[in-house]
Protein backbone atom coordinates (compact mmCIF):
# COMPACT_ATOMS: atom_id res chain seq x y z
CA UNK A 1 0.00 0.00 0.00
CA UNK A 2 2.98 2.28 0.62
CA UNK A 3 3.49 3.40 -3.01
CA UNK A 4 -0.18 4.36 -3.37
CA UNK A 5 -0.05 6.29 -0.11
CA UNK A 6 3.11 8.03 -1.31
CA UNK A 7 1.37 8.98 -4.55
CA UNK A 8 -1.59 10.32 -2.62
CA UNK A 9 0.39 12.54 -0.25
CA UNK A 10 2.79 13.73 -2.95
CA UNK A 11 -0.17 14.99 -4.92
CA UNK A 12 -1.09 17.25 -2.00
CA UNK A 13 2.42 18.47 -1.19
CA UNK A 14 4.51 21.45 -2.23
CA UNK A 15 7.60 20.60 -4.28
CA UNK A 16 10.15 21.15 -1.53
CA UNK A 17 8.25 18.97 0.91
CA UNK A 18 7.71 16.16 -1.57
CA UNK A 19 11.47 15.67 -1.72
CA UNK A 20 12.23 16.34 1.93
CA UNK A 21 14.72 13.98 3.49
CA UNK A 22 13.79 12.35 5.82
CA UNK A 23 10.43 11.79 4.09
CA UNK A 24 7.40 13.47 5.60
CA UNK A 25 4.83 10.72 5.86
CA UNK A 26 2.15 12.32 7.98
CA UNK A 27 2.67 16.02 8.66
CA UNK A 28 3.10 18.39 5.75
CA UNK A 29 1.67 21.60 4.31
CA UNK A 30 -1.49 20.63 2.53
CA UNK A 31 -2.03 22.18 -0.92
CA UNK A 32 -4.23 21.79 -3.94
CA UNK A 33 -1.67 23.56 -6.14
CA UNK A 34 -0.76 20.38 -8.03
CA UNK A 35 -4.34 19.63 -8.93
CA UNK A 36 -5.00 23.18 -10.07
CA UNK A 37 -1.86 23.05 -12.20
CA UNK A 38 -2.81 19.66 -13.60
CA UNK A 39 -6.21 20.96 -14.63
CA UNK A 40 -5.13 24.32 -16.00
CA UNK A 41 -1.53 24.46 -17.27
CA UNK A 42 -1.43 20.90 -18.56
CA UNK A 43 -4.22 19.58 -20.72
CA UNK A 44 -5.31 16.96 -18.20
CA UNK A 45 -9.05 17.35 -18.92
CA UNK A 46 -8.31 16.70 -22.59
CA UNK A 47 -6.24 13.59 -21.78
CA UNK A 48 -8.99 12.28 -19.56
CA UNK A 49 -11.59 12.93 -22.24
CA UNK A 50 -9.45 11.06 -24.78
CA UNK A 51 -9.05 8.14 -22.39
CA UNK A 52 -12.79 8.08 -21.79
CA UNK A 53 -13.54 8.12 -25.53
CA UNK A 54 -11.09 5.32 -26.31
CA UNK A 55 -12.06 3.21 -23.31
CA UNK A 56 -15.79 3.46 -23.90
CA UNK A 57 -15.39 2.88 -27.63
CA UNK A 58 -13.32 -0.24 -27.13
CA UNK A 59 -15.57 -1.51 -24.33
CA UNK A 60 -18.78 -1.08 -26.30
CA UNK A 61 -17.36 -2.56 -29.47
CA UNK A 62 -15.87 -5.55 -27.71
CA UNK A 63 -19.11 -6.27 -25.85
CA UNK A 64 -21.20 -5.95 -29.01
CA UNK A 65 -18.90 -8.32 -30.86
CA UNK A 66 -17.87 -10.57 -28.00
CA UNK A 67 -21.02 -11.33 -26.01
CA UNK A 68 -23.03 -12.89 -28.89
CA UNK A 69 -19.93 -14.78 -29.99
CA UNK A 70 -19.42 -16.16 -26.49
CA UNK A 71 -23.05 -17.23 -26.42
CA UNK A 72 -22.78 -18.95 -29.79
CA UNK A 73 -19.72 -20.90 -28.70
CA UNK A 74 -21.33 -21.94 -25.41
CA UNK A 75 -24.58 -23.14 -27.00
CA UNK A 76 -23.45 -24.64 -30.27
CA UNK A 77 -22.97 -28.38 -30.39
CA UNK A 78 -20.58 -28.12 -33.29
CA UNK A 79 -17.07 -29.16 -32.28
CA UNK A 80 -15.61 -26.60 -34.68
CA UNK A 81 -17.37 -23.69 -33.02
CA UNK A 82 -16.53 -25.01 -29.54
CA UNK A 83 -12.87 -25.19 -30.39
CA UNK A 84 -12.88 -21.66 -31.77
CA UNK A 85 -12.88 -20.39 -28.18
CA UNK A 86 -9.26 -21.54 -27.97
CA UNK A 87 -8.52 -19.50 -31.03
CA UNK A 88 -9.65 -16.41 -29.13
CA UNK A 89 -7.62 -17.42 -26.09
CA UNK A 90 -4.56 -17.71 -28.33
CA UNK A 91 -5.29 -14.29 -29.74
CA UNK A 92 -5.50 -12.90 -26.23
CA UNK A 93 -1.97 -14.15 -25.59
CA UNK A 94 -0.38 -12.58 -28.68
CA UNK A 95 2.38 -10.18 -27.60
CA UNK A 96 1.01 -6.66 -28.13
CA UNK A 97 4.21 -5.58 -29.87
CA UNK A 98 3.81 -8.31 -32.52
CA UNK A 99 0.40 -6.90 -33.38
CA UNK A 100 1.45 -3.29 -33.05
CA UNK A 101 4.25 -3.22 -35.63
CA UNK A 102 2.17 -4.34 -38.63
CA UNK A 103 -0.89 -2.48 -37.34
CA UNK A 104 1.10 0.73 -37.10
CA UNK A 105 2.21 0.39 -40.73
CA UNK A 106 -1.31 -0.41 -41.92
CA UNK A 107 -2.81 2.53 -40.05
CA UNK A 108 -0.12 4.78 -41.51
CA UNK A 109 -1.02 3.64 -45.01
CA UNK A 110 -4.72 4.27 -44.55
CA UNK A 111 -4.03 7.59 -42.80
CA UNK A 112 -5.65 6.64 -39.53
CA UNK A 113 -2.58 7.17 -37.35
CA UNK A 114 -3.42 9.49 -34.51
CA UNK A 115 -7.15 8.80 -34.65
CA UNK A 116 -9.22 7.43 -31.80
CA UNK A 117 -10.37 4.77 -34.20
CA UNK A 118 -6.93 3.17 -34.57
CA UNK A 119 -6.46 2.67 -30.83
CA UNK A 120 -10.04 1.50 -30.36
CA UNK A 121 -9.64 -1.12 -33.08
CA UNK A 122 -6.45 -2.56 -31.68
CA UNK A 123 -7.72 -2.50 -28.09
CA UNK A 124 -10.86 -4.29 -29.24
CA UNK A 125 -8.88 -7.22 -30.65
CA UNK A 126 -7.67 -8.07 -27.15
CA UNK A 127 -10.79 -6.89 -25.33
CA UNK A 128 -13.22 -8.84 -27.48
CA UNK A 129 -11.11 -11.99 -27.24
CA UNK A 130 -11.30 -11.70 -23.48
CA UNK A 131 -15.05 -11.11 -23.56
CA UNK A 132 -15.61 -14.23 -25.69
CA UNK A 133 -13.51 -16.40 -23.42
CA UNK A 134 -15.22 -15.06 -20.32
CA UNK A 135 -18.81 -15.05 -21.60
CA UNK A 136 -18.48 -18.53 -23.05
CA UNK A 137 -17.90 -19.99 -19.59
CA UNK A 138 -20.54 -17.73 -18.12
CA UNK A 139 -23.26 -18.76 -20.57
CA UNK A 140 -22.31 -22.39 -20.07
CA UNK A 141 -23.52 -21.99 -16.46
CA UNK A 142 -26.80 -20.31 -17.40
CA UNK A 143 -29.52 -22.99 -17.66
CA UNK A 144 -30.85 -23.56 -21.15
CA UNK A 145 -34.42 -24.48 -20.21
CA UNK A 146 -35.76 -20.95 -20.35
CA UNK A 147 -34.33 -20.37 -23.81
CA UNK A 148 -35.82 -23.65 -24.97
CA UNK A 149 -39.18 -22.56 -23.57
CA UNK A 150 -38.89 -19.32 -25.53
CA UNK A 151 -38.09 -21.31 -28.68
CA UNK A 152 -41.17 -23.44 -28.18
CA UNK A 153 -43.19 -20.23 -27.84
CA UNK A 154 -42.05 -19.27 -31.29
CA UNK A 155 -39.02 -17.06 -30.65
CA UNK A 156 -36.09 -17.28 -33.03
CA UNK A 157 -32.67 -18.36 -31.79
CA UNK A 158 -31.40 -14.82 -32.05
CA UNK A 159 -34.52 -13.60 -30.26
CA UNK A 160 -34.02 -16.13 -27.47
CA UNK A 161 -30.51 -14.84 -27.03
CA UNK A 162 -31.57 -11.20 -26.71
CA UNK A 163 -34.73 -11.69 -24.66
CA UNK A 164 -33.78 -14.57 -22.39
CA UNK A 165 -30.07 -15.32 -22.18
CA UNK A 166 -28.79 -11.77 -22.21
CA UNK A 167 -30.76 -10.48 -19.18
CA UNK A 168 -29.78 -13.59 -17.21
CA UNK A 169 -26.10 -13.01 -17.76
CA UNK A 170 -25.79 -9.40 -16.61
CA UNK A 171 -23.28 -10.20 -13.81
CA UNK A 172 -21.01 -11.90 -16.33
CA UNK A 173 -21.26 -8.98 -18.70
CA UNK A 174 -20.47 -6.53 -15.88
CA UNK A 175 -17.44 -8.61 -14.89
CA UNK A 176 -16.05 -8.73 -18.40
CA UNK A 177 -16.83 -5.06 -19.01
CA UNK A 178 -14.89 -4.06 -15.91
CA UNK A 179 -11.88 -6.06 -16.98
CA UNK A 180 -12.01 -4.59 -20.46
CA UNK A 181 -12.39 -1.05 -19.10
CA UNK A 182 -9.29 -1.47 -16.96
CA UNK A 183 -7.34 -2.96 -19.85
CA UNK A 184 -8.15 -0.14 -22.24
CA UNK A 185 -7.85 2.63 -19.69
CA UNK A 186 -4.43 1.40 -18.56
CA UNK A 187 -3.06 0.75 -22.03
CA UNK A 188 0.12 2.64 -22.73
CA UNK A 189 1.98 0.93 -25.57
CA UNK A 190 -0.79 1.15 -28.18
CA UNK A 191 -1.60 4.74 -27.32
CA UNK A 192 2.11 5.59 -27.38
CA UNK A 193 2.42 4.56 -31.00
CA UNK A 194 -1.03 5.24 -32.39
CA UNK A 195 -2.16 8.54 -30.89
CA UNK A 196 -1.28 12.07 -31.89
CA UNK A 197 -0.88 15.02 -29.48
CA UNK A 198 -4.61 15.65 -29.88
CA UNK A 199 -5.69 12.13 -28.99
CA UNK A 200 -3.18 11.40 -26.22
CA UNK A 201 -4.55 9.35 -23.35
CA UNK A 202 -3.94 10.01 -19.68
CA UNK A 203 -0.89 7.72 -19.21
CA UNK A 204 0.83 9.50 -22.09
CA UNK A 205 -0.18 12.85 -20.69
CA UNK A 206 1.43 11.97 -17.38
CA UNK A 207 4.64 11.00 -19.11
CA UNK A 208 4.68 14.16 -21.22
CA UNK A 209 3.98 16.36 -18.22
CA UNK A 210 7.38 15.87 -16.78
CA UNK A 211 9.66 14.95 -19.59
CA UNK A 212 9.28 18.60 -20.65
CA UNK A 213 11.29 21.32 -18.94
CA UNK A 214 11.25 20.53 -15.27
CA UNK A 215 10.40 17.34 -13.48
CA UNK A 216 7.08 18.03 -11.81
CA UNK A 217 6.59 15.08 -9.50
CA UNK A 218 3.79 16.85 -7.67
CA UNK A 219 1.88 17.47 -10.86
CA UNK A 220 2.60 13.95 -12.07
CA UNK A 221 1.18 12.63 -8.80
CA UNK A 222 -1.94 14.79 -9.17
CA UNK A 223 -2.50 13.57 -12.73
CA UNK A 224 -1.89 10.00 -11.63
CA UNK A 225 -4.67 10.36 -9.08
CA UNK A 226 -7.03 10.93 -12.00
CA UNK A 227 -5.53 7.97 -13.82
CA UNK A 228 -6.09 5.57 -10.93
CA UNK A 229 -9.70 6.54 -10.20
CA UNK A 230 -11.09 3.49 -12.07
CA UNK A 231 -8.67 1.25 -10.19
CA UNK A 232 -9.78 2.65 -6.86
CA UNK A 233 -13.49 2.40 -7.62
CA UNK A 234 -13.16 -1.14 -8.85
CA UNK A 235 -11.02 -2.44 -6.04
CA UNK A 236 -13.08 -0.84 -3.30
CA UNK A 237 -16.64 -1.13 -4.58
CA UNK A 238 -16.82 -3.54 -7.46
CA UNK A 239 -14.07 -5.96 -6.50
CA UNK A 240 -16.38 -8.98 -6.50
CA UNK A 241 -17.00 -8.55 -10.21
CA UNK A 242 -13.39 -7.73 -10.99
CA UNK A 243 -12.06 -10.79 -9.15
CA UNK A 244 -14.58 -12.90 -10.96
CA UNK A 245 -13.30 -11.56 -14.28
CA UNK A 246 -9.71 -12.25 -13.31
CA UNK A 247 -10.23 -15.80 -12.15
CA UNK A 248 -12.60 -16.76 -14.93
CA UNK A 249 -10.26 -15.22 -17.45
CA UNK A 250 -7.39 -17.31 -16.16
CA UNK A 251 -9.23 -20.60 -15.82
CA UNK A 252 -12.22 -22.08 -17.50
CA UNK A 253 -14.49 -20.43 -14.96
CA UNK B 1 -18.35 -35.67 -51.72
CA UNK B 2 -22.02 -36.12 -51.09
CA UNK B 3 -21.49 -36.79 -47.40
CA UNK B 4 -19.37 -33.66 -47.16
CA UNK B 5 -22.14 -31.45 -48.53
CA UNK B 6 -24.49 -33.23 -46.18
CA UNK B 7 -22.27 -32.43 -43.22
CA UNK B 8 -22.13 -28.83 -44.35
CA UNK B 9 -25.86 -28.66 -44.75
CA UNK B 10 -26.41 -30.18 -41.33
CA UNK B 11 -23.92 -27.74 -39.85
CA UNK B 12 -25.77 -24.76 -41.27
CA UNK B 13 -29.16 -26.13 -40.27
CA UNK B 14 -28.16 -26.85 -36.65
CA UNK B 15 -25.54 -24.22 -36.05
CA UNK B 16 -26.20 -21.60 -38.68
CA UNK B 17 -27.78 -19.18 -36.24
CA UNK B 18 -24.82 -19.62 -33.91
CA UNK B 19 -22.49 -18.92 -36.77
CA UNK B 20 -24.54 -15.79 -37.42
CA UNK B 21 -23.92 -14.59 -33.86
CA UNK B 22 -20.24 -15.42 -34.12
CA UNK B 23 -19.58 -14.01 -37.56
CA UNK B 24 -19.33 -10.27 -36.77
CA UNK B 25 -16.47 -10.98 -34.40
CA UNK B 26 -14.83 -13.43 -36.79
CA UNK B 27 -14.88 -10.89 -39.60
CA UNK B 28 -13.52 -8.22 -37.27
CA UNK B 29 -10.73 -10.43 -35.98
CA UNK B 30 -9.66 -11.58 -39.42
CA UNK B 31 -9.47 -7.99 -40.63
CA UNK B 32 -7.88 -6.38 -37.59
CA UNK B 33 -5.75 -9.19 -36.12
CA UNK B 34 -5.10 -12.01 -38.56
CA UNK B 35 -4.37 -9.81 -41.55
CA UNK B 36 -1.80 -7.72 -39.61
CA UNK B 37 -0.12 -10.90 -38.40
CA UNK B 38 0.27 -12.14 -41.98
CA UNK B 39 1.41 -8.69 -43.00
CA UNK B 40 3.97 -8.84 -40.20
CA UNK B 41 5.29 -12.14 -41.53
CA UNK B 42 5.61 -10.58 -44.96
CA UNK B 43 7.57 -7.53 -43.82
CA UNK B 44 9.83 -9.72 -41.71
CA UNK B 45 11.14 -11.11 -45.02
CA UNK B 46 12.07 -7.65 -46.24
CA UNK B 47 14.70 -5.09 -45.44
CA UNK B 48 12.33 -2.25 -44.66
CA UNK B 49 13.42 0.90 -42.86
CA UNK B 50 11.07 3.80 -42.31
CA UNK B 51 14.09 6.07 -42.06
CA UNK B 52 14.86 5.39 -45.71
CA UNK B 53 13.47 8.37 -47.66
CA UNK B 54 12.64 6.20 -50.69
CA UNK B 55 10.84 3.63 -48.53
CA UNK B 56 12.42 0.81 -50.52
CA UNK B 57 11.58 -2.71 -49.46
CA UNK B 58 14.16 -5.26 -50.49
CA UNK B 59 13.29 -8.91 -50.28
CA UNK B 60 15.90 -10.62 -48.11
CA UNK B 61 14.25 -13.96 -47.37
CA UNK B 62 15.01 -15.30 -43.92
CA UNK B 63 17.97 -13.00 -43.40
CA UNK B 64 16.25 -11.05 -40.61
CA UNK B 65 15.66 -14.27 -38.70
CA UNK B 66 19.23 -15.45 -39.21
CA UNK B 67 20.44 -12.05 -38.06
CA UNK B 68 18.29 -12.34 -34.93
CA UNK B 69 19.88 -15.59 -33.81
CA UNK B 70 23.42 -14.28 -34.27
CA UNK B 71 22.75 -10.83 -32.79
CA UNK B 72 24.44 -10.65 -29.38
CA UNK B 73 22.07 -7.89 -28.27
CA UNK B 74 19.13 -10.20 -28.93
CA UNK B 75 20.78 -13.14 -27.18
CA UNK B 76 21.50 -10.91 -24.20
CA UNK B 77 17.97 -9.58 -24.11
CA UNK B 78 16.70 -13.16 -24.20
CA UNK B 79 18.84 -13.99 -21.19
CA UNK B 80 17.61 -10.86 -19.43
CA UNK B 81 14.03 -11.86 -20.23
CA UNK B 82 14.58 -15.33 -18.76
CA UNK B 83 16.01 -13.88 -15.55
CA UNK B 84 13.10 -11.47 -15.31
CA UNK B 85 10.46 -14.11 -16.03
CA UNK B 86 11.97 -16.66 -13.66
CA UNK B 87 12.45 -14.09 -10.92
CA UNK B 88 8.99 -12.60 -11.10
CA UNK B 89 7.02 -15.79 -11.63
CA UNK B 90 8.61 -17.95 -8.93
CA UNK B 91 8.53 -15.23 -6.29
CA UNK B 92 4.98 -14.25 -7.17
CA UNK B 93 3.81 -17.85 -6.99
CA UNK B 94 5.31 -18.30 -3.54
CA UNK B 95 4.14 -14.94 -2.20
CA UNK B 96 0.73 -15.24 -3.83
CA UNK B 97 0.18 -18.62 -2.21
CA UNK B 98 1.32 -17.23 1.13
CA UNK B 99 -1.04 -14.28 0.90
CA UNK B 100 -3.91 -16.52 -0.15
CA UNK B 101 -3.33 -18.79 2.86
CA UNK B 102 -3.18 -15.79 5.19
CA UNK B 103 -6.23 -14.05 3.81
CA UNK B 104 -8.52 -16.96 2.97
CA UNK B 105 -10.46 -16.58 6.21
CA UNK B 106 -13.87 -14.94 5.85
CA UNK B 107 -13.18 -12.29 8.47
CA UNK B 108 -13.81 -8.59 8.08
CA UNK B 109 -10.08 -7.75 8.18
CA UNK B 110 -9.20 -10.35 5.55
CA UNK B 111 -11.95 -9.03 3.30
CA UNK B 112 -10.77 -5.42 3.58
CA UNK B 113 -7.14 -6.38 3.04
CA UNK B 114 -8.07 -8.43 -0.01
CA UNK B 115 -9.92 -5.57 -1.64
CA UNK B 116 -6.97 -3.22 -1.01
CA UNK B 117 -4.54 -5.74 -2.44
CA UNK B 118 -6.48 -5.87 -5.69
CA UNK B 119 -5.79 -2.20 -6.35
CA UNK B 120 -2.23 -2.46 -7.75
CA UNK B 121 -3.44 -4.73 -10.56
CA UNK B 122 -5.92 -2.14 -11.75
CA UNK B 123 -3.50 0.81 -11.73
CA UNK B 124 -1.96 1.71 -15.10
CA UNK B 125 1.44 -0.04 -15.21
CA UNK B 126 2.99 3.17 -16.48
CA UNK B 127 1.88 5.01 -13.34
CA UNK B 128 3.18 2.15 -11.22
CA UNK B 129 6.53 2.47 -12.97
CA UNK B 130 6.73 6.22 -12.48
CA UNK B 131 5.80 6.04 -8.79
CA UNK B 132 8.49 3.43 -8.17
CA UNK B 133 10.96 5.48 -10.16
CA UNK B 134 10.38 8.33 -7.74
CA UNK B 135 10.57 6.00 -4.74
CA UNK B 136 13.89 4.63 -6.00
CA UNK B 137 15.36 8.06 -6.77
CA UNK B 138 18.86 8.39 -5.30
CA UNK B 139 18.42 12.02 -4.17
CA UNK B 140 14.95 12.20 -2.74
CA UNK B 141 13.60 8.66 -3.03
CA UNK B 142 12.17 7.02 0.05
CA UNK B 143 13.71 3.60 -0.55
CA UNK B 144 17.38 4.65 -0.87
CA UNK B 145 16.84 6.84 2.21
CA UNK B 146 15.88 3.87 4.36
CA UNK B 147 18.48 1.66 2.75
CA UNK B 148 21.14 4.18 3.69
CA UNK B 149 19.65 4.42 7.16
CA UNK B 150 20.33 0.75 7.76
CA UNK B 151 23.82 1.07 6.34
CA UNK B 152 23.41 -0.20 2.78
CA UNK B 153 25.33 1.33 -0.08
CA UNK B 154 22.93 2.45 -2.82
CA UNK B 155 25.34 4.30 -5.10
CA UNK B 156 23.41 6.15 -7.78
CA UNK B 157 20.12 4.63 -6.71
CA UNK B 158 18.72 1.12 -7.24
CA UNK B 159 17.66 1.76 -10.83
CA UNK B 160 21.05 3.09 -11.92
CA UNK B 161 23.30 0.43 -10.39
CA UNK B 162 24.17 -2.55 -12.57
CA UNK B 163 23.60 -5.08 -9.80
CA UNK B 164 20.49 -3.53 -8.30
CA UNK B 165 18.48 -2.58 -11.38
CA UNK B 166 17.14 -6.06 -12.14
CA UNK B 167 16.02 -6.85 -8.57
CA UNK B 168 14.51 -3.36 -8.46
CA UNK B 169 12.33 -3.85 -11.54
CA UNK B 170 11.41 -7.35 -10.39
CA UNK B 171 10.20 -5.85 -7.12
CA UNK B 172 7.92 -3.48 -9.05
CA UNK B 173 6.44 -6.45 -10.89
CA UNK B 174 5.99 -8.32 -7.61
CA UNK B 175 4.15 -5.40 -6.12
CA UNK B 176 1.73 -5.17 -9.00
CA UNK B 177 1.12 -8.81 -9.87
CA UNK B 178 1.45 -10.90 -6.70
CA UNK B 179 -2.20 -10.04 -5.92
CA UNK B 180 -3.29 -11.72 -9.17
CA UNK B 181 -1.80 -14.99 -7.96
CA UNK B 182 -3.37 -14.45 -4.58
CA UNK B 183 -6.76 -14.10 -6.27
CA UNK B 184 -6.26 -17.24 -8.35
CA UNK B 185 -5.06 -19.24 -5.34
CA UNK B 186 -7.98 -17.99 -3.25
CA UNK B 187 -10.36 -19.31 -5.89
CA UNK B 188 -8.41 -22.58 -5.87
CA UNK B 189 -8.52 -22.87 -2.09
CA UNK B 190 -12.25 -22.26 -2.07
CA UNK B 191 -12.87 -25.19 -4.40
CA UNK B 192 -10.89 -27.68 -2.28
CA UNK B 193 -12.85 -30.52 -0.70
CA UNK B 194 -13.05 -30.51 3.11
CA UNK B 195 -12.98 -34.28 3.71
CA UNK B 196 -9.20 -34.78 3.52
CA UNK B 197 -8.73 -32.13 6.20
CA UNK B 198 -11.26 -33.73 8.50
CA UNK B 199 -9.52 -37.05 8.03
CA UNK B 200 -6.17 -35.40 8.75
CA UNK B 201 -7.47 -33.92 11.98
CA UNK B 202 -8.69 -37.34 13.03
CA UNK B 203 -5.25 -38.74 12.26
CA UNK B 204 -3.70 -36.04 14.43
CA UNK B 205 -1.87 -34.13 11.66
CA UNK B 206 -0.49 -30.69 12.46
CA UNK B 207 -1.62 -27.67 10.45
CA UNK B 208 1.75 -27.54 8.75
CA UNK B 209 1.48 -31.21 7.79
CA UNK B 210 -2.00 -30.80 6.38
CA UNK B 211 -0.81 -27.79 4.37
CA UNK B 212 2.21 -29.67 3.04
CA UNK B 213 0.55 -33.01 2.32
CA UNK B 214 -3.01 -31.99 1.42
CA UNK B 215 -3.29 -28.35 0.36
CA UNK B 216 -0.17 -28.17 -1.79
CA UNK B 217 -0.82 -31.31 -3.85
CA UNK B 218 -4.47 -30.33 -4.32
CA UNK B 219 -3.47 -26.85 -5.44
CA UNK B 220 -1.05 -28.14 -8.05
CA UNK B 221 -3.47 -27.75 -10.98
CA UNK B 222 -4.27 -24.16 -9.95
CA UNK B 223 -0.58 -23.42 -9.54
CA UNK B 224 0.21 -24.79 -12.98
CA UNK B 225 -2.41 -22.61 -14.63
CA UNK B 226 -1.24 -19.56 -12.68
CA UNK B 227 2.38 -20.32 -13.53
CA UNK B 228 1.75 -20.50 -17.26
CA UNK B 229 -0.46 -17.42 -17.26
CA UNK B 230 2.05 -15.28 -15.41
CA UNK B 231 4.95 -16.60 -17.50
CA UNK B 232 3.23 -15.43 -20.66
CA UNK B 233 2.39 -12.07 -19.14
CA UNK B 234 5.88 -11.62 -17.77
CA UNK B 235 7.39 -12.20 -21.23
CA UNK B 236 5.37 -9.25 -22.44
CA UNK B 237 6.41 -6.69 -19.81
CA UNK B 238 6.85 -3.25 -21.29
CA UNK B 239 5.28 -0.30 -19.49
CA UNK B 240 7.06 -0.59 -16.17
CA UNK B 241 10.45 -1.12 -17.83
CA UNK B 242 9.81 1.87 -20.08
CA UNK B 243 8.91 4.05 -17.10
CA UNK B 244 11.62 2.97 -14.67
CA UNK B 245 14.89 2.08 -16.39
CA UNK B 246 14.16 2.25 -20.14
CA UNK B 247 16.24 -0.92 -20.37
CA UNK B 248 19.27 0.45 -18.57
CA UNK B 249 21.66 0.91 -16.99
CA UNK B 250 23.55 -0.27 -20.04
CA UNK B 251 21.19 -3.02 -21.11
CA UNK B 252 20.78 -4.99 -17.89
CA UNK B 253 16.99 -4.61 -17.90
CA UNK B 254 16.45 -4.69 -21.68
CA UNK B 255 13.98 -7.53 -22.00
CA UNK B 256 13.22 -8.86 -25.49
CA UNK B 257 9.85 -7.15 -25.69
CA UNK B 258 11.43 -3.79 -24.93
CA UNK B 259 14.24 -4.42 -27.40
CA UNK B 260 11.72 -5.12 -30.19
CA UNK B 261 10.02 -1.84 -29.44
CA UNK B 262 13.35 -0.02 -29.65
CA UNK B 263 14.29 -1.63 -32.96
CA UNK B 264 10.91 -0.94 -34.49
CA UNK B 265 9.78 2.34 -33.05
CA UNK B 266 13.07 4.11 -32.34
CA UNK B 267 15.29 2.86 -35.15
CA UNK B 268 12.34 2.17 -37.46
CA UNK B 269 14.00 -1.00 -38.72
CA UNK B 270 10.61 -2.55 -39.43
CA UNK B 271 11.67 -5.76 -41.16
CA UNK B 272 13.99 -6.77 -38.37
CA UNK B 273 11.57 -5.69 -35.65
CA UNK B 274 8.81 -7.74 -37.25
CA UNK B 275 11.11 -10.78 -37.39
CA UNK B 276 11.97 -10.39 -33.69
CA UNK B 277 8.32 -9.88 -32.79
CA UNK B 278 7.43 -13.05 -34.67
CA UNK B 279 10.05 -15.00 -32.73
CA UNK B 280 8.51 -13.74 -29.48
CA UNK B 281 5.10 -14.62 -30.88
CA UNK B 282 6.19 -18.21 -31.50
CA UNK B 283 7.60 -18.53 -27.96
CA UNK B 284 4.34 -17.25 -26.49
CA UNK B 285 2.25 -19.39 -28.84
CA UNK B 286 4.05 -22.55 -27.70
CA UNK B 287 3.44 -21.58 -24.07
CA UNK B 288 -0.20 -20.80 -24.88
CA UNK B 289 -0.77 -24.19 -26.44
CA UNK B 290 0.69 -25.88 -23.36
CA UNK B 291 -1.56 -23.67 -21.24
CA UNK B 292 -4.62 -24.65 -23.25
CA UNK B 293 -3.74 -28.33 -23.04
CA UNK B 294 -3.40 -28.04 -19.27
CA UNK B 295 -6.76 -26.24 -19.02
CA UNK B 296 -8.43 -28.80 -21.23
CA UNK B 297 -7.08 -31.71 -19.22
CA UNK B 298 -8.04 -30.26 -15.87
CA UNK B 299 -11.53 -29.08 -16.78
CA UNK B 300 -11.20 -26.36 -14.17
Amino acid sequence: MMPIYWLLITAFKYGREAFAIPPKWFIFDFTLKNFIEALTTVKTPRFILNSVIITSGATLLSLILGVPAGYAIARSKSRLLNLSSYFFLLLLMVPPVAMLIPFYLIMRDVHLLGSYFAVILLDTVFDASFVVWMMRSYFADVPQEMEEAALVDGASHVGAFFKVALPLSTPGIVASALYVIIYSWNDFLFALMLTSPKTKTIPLGILASFSAVEIGWGRMAAMSIFAIIPAVIISLFLNKYFVRGLTMGATKG
Amino acid sequence: MKSLTLTFRRFFRDDGHYLLLLSPLLIFVVAVAIYPLFFSFRISLFDYRLTDPNQTQTFVGLKNYIRAFSDTVVIDSLKTTLVYVLGTVTLELALGLGLAMLLSAETQIARVLRSFLIMPMAIPPLVVGLVWKALYNADFGVIPFYMKAIGLNVGRGPLAELKLAMPAVILVDLWQWTPLLMVIFLAGLKSLPTEPYEAAVVDGASRWQSFWFITLPLLKPTALVALLLRTMQSFKVFDTIYATTAGGPGSVTTVLNFHIYTVGMTFFDMGYAAALANILLVVIAVLSVIYIMVLERQQL
